[in-house]
């Protein structure tokens, strides 16, 4: 069982992140897909250092505590200093997004993404082969 | 933080219009704050970043939920944006309009999505050009003046681009730097940040909130606030006044030359390199990491355009349907979303019901249990029974009646929109209007909030082309050349009322009866006996004007006929005045449909009857020995003083009035500083009711305010105490409708 | 809601012979003995009728107002409004729902009966009637197979809109 966690202060982001990565698509070869949803940097803050997560996917630019900020955190963290971490952004934002890889992110996923691209990317992470969906363009469940 | 996985599509796609909703129209209230700080010469760079985060936002939920006229849209708006909050473009009247051009937009998209309204392409094309020849940017702003402070030297690597550009343009303003430090417990961070934010800002800007990795554990952390101020750390200090909270100044290096005018100063002595350098161009990662997940069919990285992933959505064409209404070309304020923002105190207040109800629940537990004993004393346990049954009772309908006021939203929902539509029509026809709101926080049904968003949006389009004259027309009767639409809500008895008033020609009743003839609206023989209120009324005539030419506005025929017949709809009324050179008022009452109050159940002739507590101020029962006949009129003395009465089962004409026997109660009403008393069969108990509207075919019944369903589908008639007591006591002015039928079963 | 069963089944029949066009379908009701009949289209639902509460010095014609899933609608007595007699409630009346535009008004009549097609040739329009009938009649119905008898056709909108 995979646990994710989603910081983002979009609901309505945070909501199609949980869809695409609790379907069972991608769910299923992981051996079922968990996705906790932070809405900020302090909500993280709070959640991490409690439980385990195999994946951190985090948006940069958020109030308060900046996605930057959150990333550093993490990385000297005692708990997640080596989880994978995803920064989701917009093209936008290209320095912050490198400076966010500079922070010691894995992987930058520009917004905004496709289903199958945000599956790719949580599946090179997780270390598992993402399973092709079955059609092409798959919409959001 | 949680929420329950596994919706359906319909649940995503509501959330989606639910926030772009709510993002929309708070993009519309801080382009008005922006609107008022560039008139005042001083604009808050805070509200540029806001506007910019609520694109961004927009962009990105667009994208993802394949609404790729917004995503296109929000794209262009967010560079613009972004460059404004960069320093990059200076912000005018002009990039204001775009802007606001840009909200009006997405209003219209976000109902095209939704399949309510035609896909206003051809507009967006039209703004996306414009926005392409924005023009005004400005050089490039000066590096190097952050090398200045002892500031961590990872500090601009955690800094977005954005903050980065605050920090250098505080710096350029010659503002100190400030730390702010302090240990939060995660629990609380976010009321606790949020107290020492408000004792910040006002005295400076915040960069940045920065955990400093010690001092902290699992259930707390240590912030280090950076913040740029004018103010001396003395100051500053004493504003931000809490415990545990410490501030120092950043300090500055010392430098061994002075700073240049231009504001780059020299390189720090680079003997003894114990000053660490701070990196003053964007950090360039030292190697090439992946930069995209996945080896999917993305595009190239890092390019200026992204795509759109067109393909993956569905195509916006089966939102375009062909809008039946009138001028579909112009958009409609209400919203798409069918959600409600719900004042956090009434799900309190719920909640403390339920709390209640659960106690009474438990009571009914243990009542049970006392049942099954073979000891139990039946009146007694009848008695208990009874009670706790009204006990549900009572807080069983005060939930229902809290879940009904949840709906209840303010007007100033309405009115904000209306706001931009001002600026909007002004500018478009070259008149300047100021539109001054006063009762803002009226609270109404949010389906009537809905409703009535269309009719004052007509109301206030018809004001500013019909009412307000031109600028040189206006100088020249000396009255100043903005132009005043005041909006103004206030409750009255059992109505909301809204007036619409313009400071402008106002109407000529000559010149409206003649235009009525000429239109053959009414005869010139039917005209002669209209009222002056009747003559200003005729506006209401189905395609009436009184301009030949017909302009853009009134042209589409939307007239005001419309807004009368919508306004029915909700069983209200709208009433004009007018005085020529002055100005025109329009009244809309409205009854408040769902409106709750607490009523005194009563029983005359046997029916069940209402009284708003408002208007009682007490109940005693009738002493018919103290009731004497005072020029025809009977009056009772209580405690020494006279109060006039009336028995309302003689006044509504119930057979059994004559044949009364047993005590009576009197209501004492007080409206204004008329009192006097109702004289009913029994007082049943006190209760919260949702009144309800009689409709036009009762309407001219005297005495009644409304009605309410009593459960079990009785009806009970709320009593209009005042129009009672105006009935009664003051003579000569009483109308009958008909006479009192002996009654029918 | 018997009645209204029947009268959805007139409308499928109708619409399965193909007479739609050419036949237009009344429902026909009591009134004092005598069979009136008003088009399907004009009414918006048939109620029993729940409790009535009356409303105090309402004009003759209200008998009073009833909530009819939580809106209030107010009910004339039909003969009171064409000027009959007056009688009491029985368990066949029911309440005839109008919409006049901005509300409902419900017209209390003695029982409701059946649905007839009539066709153009079987319907004497009032202004063929002559004289000075009232704005709510709209004619005469002579039903093929409705014995000697014949329906008297109203509008009931003109009623509605001022009760």
């Amino acid at each position: 069982m995979r646990r994710i966690l989603i910081v983002e202060d979009s609901g309505s982001t945070r909501a199609f992140v949980r869809a695409v990565l609790e379907a069972p698509d991608f769910a299923a070869p992981q051996g079922g897909c968990e996705v906790v949803e932070a809405s900020c940097g302090f909500d993280a803050m709070r959640l991490l250092p409690r439980d385990r997560y195999d994946l951190i996917i985090t948006d940069i630019n958020m109030t308060d505590i900046n996605g930057l900020e959150l990333i550093r955190f993490i990385r000297r963290s005692a708990h997640h200093r080596q989880t994978p971490l995803l920064v989701i952004s917009t093209l936008r934002a290209q320095q912050d997004a490198e400076r966010g890889i500079a922070l010691g992110a894995n992987v930058y996923l520009p917004k905004p993404f496709t289903p199958e691209q945000l599956r790719e990317s949580c599946a090179q992470l997780l270390g598992a082969p993402a399973r092709k969906s079955s059609e092409p363009g798959s919409r959001a469940p | 933080m949680n929420e329950g996985g596994g919706r359906g599509d319909g649940g995503a796609r509501d959330d989606f219009f639910s926030e772009a909703q709510e993002l929309v129209d708070g993009l519309g209230r801080d382009l008005l704050m922006l609107d008022e700080m560039l008139k005042k010469g001083h604009v808050e760079p805070e509200i540029i970043n806001d506007v910019f985060r609520g694109v961004h936002t927009l962009k990105g939920l667009s994208g993802l939920f394949g609404a790729t006229r917004m995503a296109g849209l929000s794209h262009q708006l967010e560079d613009l944006l972004d460059e404004l909050r960069l320093g990059r473009i200076d912000v005018d009247a002009g990039v204001l309009d775009l802007l606001f051009r840009a909200v009006s937009l997405y209003a219209r998209i976000l109902s095209s999505e939704k399949g309510e309204a035609e896909d206003p392409v051809h507009d967006v094309e039209q703004l996306l050009l414009a926005l392409g020849h924005v023009s005004n940017r400005r050089e490039g702003e000066g590096v190097g003046a952050v090398a200045q402070y002892e500031l961590d030297p990872g500090l601009l690597g955690v800094l977005t681009e954005y903050e980065e550009h605050r920090l250098r343009a505080n710096i350029q303003q010659g503002f100190a730097l400030y730390r702010i430090r302090a240990l939060f417990s995660l629990a609380t961070i976010d009321t606790a940040l949020d107290t020492v934010k408000a004792n910040a800002r006002p005295h400076g800007e915040i960069i940045t909130y920065l955990p400093t990795g010690s001092g902290g554990d699992a259930d707390s952390i240590e912030l280090e606030i950076l913040m740029a101020s004018k103010a001396s750390l003395g100051v500053l200090s004493k504003a931000i006044q809490t415990t545990g909270v410490s501030v120092e100044e950043v300090q500055r290096r010392a430098l061994s030359h002075s700073i240049h005018a231009t504001g780059l100063p020299n390189p720090p002595a680079d003997a003894g390199a114990a000053t660490p350098s701070i990196s003053l161009h964007p950090a360039h990662p030292r190697e090439a990491p992946p930069l995209r997940g996945g080896r999917s069919s993305a595009p190239a990285p890092l390019s200026d355009t992204p795509s759109l992933v067109a393909s993956n959505v569905p195509s916006p064409a089966t939102g375009a349907k062909t809008s039946a209404r009138p001028g579909s070309g112009e958009m409609s304020l209400r919203s798409v979303s069918q959600t409600v923002r719900v004042d956090i105190r009434k799900l309190d207040r719920l909640m403390t019901i339920v709390g209640e109800l659960a106690i009474v629940k438990t009571a009914i537990a243990k009542l049970t249990d006392r049942a099954r004993s073979r000891f139990v004393e039946t009146r007694e346990f009848a008695t208990e029974l009874g009670r706790l049954n009204r006990s549900f009772e009572r807080h069983l309908a005060q939930m229902q009646n809290g879940i009904l006021e949840v709906r209840m939203v303010p007007l100033g929902q309405a009115f904000d929109k209306l706001a931009r539509i001002v600026r909007q029509i002004s500018r478009e026809h070259s008149k300047e209007v100021n539109l001054v709101v006063t009762g803002a926080e009226t609270e109404i049904d949010k389906l009537i909030v809905e409703e009535l968003s269309d009719p004052l949006m007509h109301m206030i389009r018809n004001a500013i082309d019909h009412g307000i004259e031109a600028r040189d027309d206006r100088l020249r009767v000396g009255k100043p050349v903005v132009g005043t639409i005041a909006l103004n809500a206030f409750q009255k008895g059992n109505h909301v009322v809204i007036e619409v008033e313009d400071d402008g020609s106002g109407m000529d009743p000559k010149a409206l009866t003649a235009a009525a003839i000429r239109r053959g609206v009414v005869t010139s023989d039917e005209a002669k006996e209209l009222s002056q209120r009747e003559v200003f009324a005729l506006v209401f005539m189905p395609g009436f004007t009184t301009k030949e030419v017909a302009t853009d506005l009134s042209g589409r025929g939307v007239g005001l006929d419309i807004v009368r017949t919508n306004i029915a709809k909700l069983g209200g009324v709208v009433d004009i005045m007018s005085d020529v050179g002055i100005g025109t008022k329009m009244t809309i009452t409205l009854p408040i449909t769902l409106a709750i109050i607490n009523v005194l159940l009563v029983e005359i002739g046997g029916n069940p009857f209402a009284i708003p507590l408002a208007s009682i101020e007490e109940a005693i029962v009738l002493d018919e020995g103290a009731l004497r006949t005072i020029e025809l009129r009977e009056v009772l003395s209580v405690r020494g003083v006279s109060l006039p009465v009336c028995r309302l089962d003689r006044l509504f004409g119930f057979a059994s009035a004559d044949q009364r026997r047993g005590r009576s109660f009197v209501v004492i009403a007080q409206v204004g500083d008329r009192r006097m008393g109702l004289i009913v069969d029994e007082l049943v108990g006190q209760q919260d009711i949702v009144i309800k509207p009689l409709g036009r075919t009762l309407s001219r019944v005297r005495g009644f305010a409304g009605a309410t369903e009593l459960g079990d589908q009785r009806v009970a008639l709320v009593l209009d105490a005042a129009a009672l007591i105006e009935e009664v006591l003051v003579p000569g002015e009483t109308r009958f409708f008909g006479t009192a039928d002996a009654g029918r079963s | 809601m018997a009645v209204l069963a029947k009268v959805r089944a007139a409308k499928r029949a109708a619409m399965r012979a193909g007479e739609a066009g050419t036949r237009t379908e009344y429902i026909a009701f009591g009134l004092a003995g005598e069979t009136y009949a008003v088009p399907i289209g004009q009414l918006a639902e048939i109620l029993r009728p729940p409790p009535i509460t009356e409303v105090p010095r309402a004009p003759r014609a209200v008998i009073g107002v009833v909530s009819v899933r939580g809106r209030l609608v107010t009910v004339v007595d039909l003969r009171v409004r064409i000027r009959l007699p007056p009688a009491s409630m029985d368990r066949r009346s029911r309440i005839l729902l109008v919409d006049n535009g901005v509300e409902h008004v419900g017209f209390l009549v003695d029982d409701v009966q059946q649905v007839w097609r009539l066709a153009p040739e079987e319907i004497e329009a009032s202004n063929v009637l002559g004289g000075d009938q009232a704005a709510h009649v709209a004619g005469i119905g002579r039903p093929a197979g409705f014995e000697g008898n014949v329906l008297i056709l109203l509008d009931l909108r003109p009623l509605a809109e001022s009760a």
